[in-house]
């Protein structure tokens, strides 16, 4: 029932968007350019201040920056350290149950300690 | 005892140095770069350009006088604090496992994990600025819960050896540490 086909209902909801969308458009440069007094004689004397035209898309474009970097110090420090033992294991292999070795049955999916795999990686045995 | 020859994981030429002293004892030792004439003399001339600019600028000759005693402090600082000229490791396989590291000063700092402590030493690989790398790391047991890990202790920190020195360290520790598994222990 999930598909990504386009389907009617979708097509309605994408006209409506991009006709609000352009309505937006066009009120915000209304707002933007045309001088209070015209505005004020037409009866629209409650609009906020028109520095505000100016001032969002200078703050938003600031914060889209500010973002990126942001982005990157976030995941910076949710690194592990290199001395903490979440680099090691983590609450589901603590807790995991091992099943019964079962004959000619691949083995069942499992995380493997640390020790283990380095004794296969780097200690070659005959 | 032999020295051999690696690249630390910036690329750097590390020696590492390996010691037996009995059948039980073995002493590993990495050896970092020394401190650079070049980066030095770099280090010292734009702090004393900065400053001659700043005297230009401002015309007072303090400024100089200081550039000179900053460099000299902070010079020594770092050689104290900062550089650190050997990493080594002693593993002793009835006792522990002692890492000292040596600073350029000659400071040397140790700290020693007893053996009931230890529970394995194994290379383990971690994301560290942006690099996957890979360190030698000890972990550490709870001695009332034996088979869970409770801390981690990485090892050259500084050198920051590569894989083929690190497997080099690993084995020659594994060798030591099977042993004490078949020896009882006597508490």
């Amino acid at each position: 029932e999930n598909s990504p086909a386009p389907l009617p209902e979708r097509a309605i909801y994408g006209f409506a968007l991009f006709l609000g969308s352009w309505f937006g458009f066009m009120l915000y440069l209304i707002w933007a350019y045309v001088p209070e007094a015209w505005l004020f004689s037409l009866g629209l004397t409650y609009w906020p201040q028109k520095y505000w035209a100016v001032a969002l898309p200078a703050y938003l474009l600031v914060a889209i920056g500010i973002g990126y970097i942001l982005l990157f110090g976030i995941n910076m420090m949710s690194t592990a350290p290199l001395n903490s033992t979440h680099t090691i294991t983590d609450n589901y292999a603590k807790k995991q149950q091992q099943k019964k070795f079962q004959e000619e049955a691949i083995p069942a999916l499992r995380d493997i300690p640390i020790s283990e795999v380095n004794r296969m990686f780097f200690l070659p045995e005959k | 005892m032999e020295e051999r020859r690696y690249r630390s994981a910036s690329g750097a030429p590390i020696a590492l140095r390996c010691r037996q002293h009995s059948a039980s004892c073995r002493e590993l030792a990495v050896r970092c770069p020394r401190l650079q004439l070049r980066s030095l003399s770099a280090v010292t001339s734009a702090v004393w350009l900065a400053a001659y600019g700043l005297f230009v600028l401002s015309e007072n000759s303090m400024v100089l006088s200081a550039a000179i005693f900053i460099t000299l402090i902070g010079l020594i600082i770092y050689l104290h604090f900062v550089k650190i000229d050997q990493e080594s490791l002693l593993v002793i396989g009835s006792l522990g496992i002692q890492v000292t590291s040596s600073y350029a000063s000659g400071k040397e700092s140790t700290t020693f994990i007893e053996m009931s402590q230890v529970k394995d030493v194994v290379i383990n690989e971690a994301i560290y600025m942006q690099k996957v790398i890979y360190y030698l790391c000890i972990l550490l047991q709870d001695p009332g819960d034996p088979q869970a890990v409770s801390e981690v202790v990485p090892l050259f920190q500084s050198s920051m050896p590569r894989l083929d020195c690190l497997i080099e360290v690993y084995k020659s520790c594994q060798e030591i540490l099977e042993h004490r598994k078949t020896v009882p222990q006597s508490s």
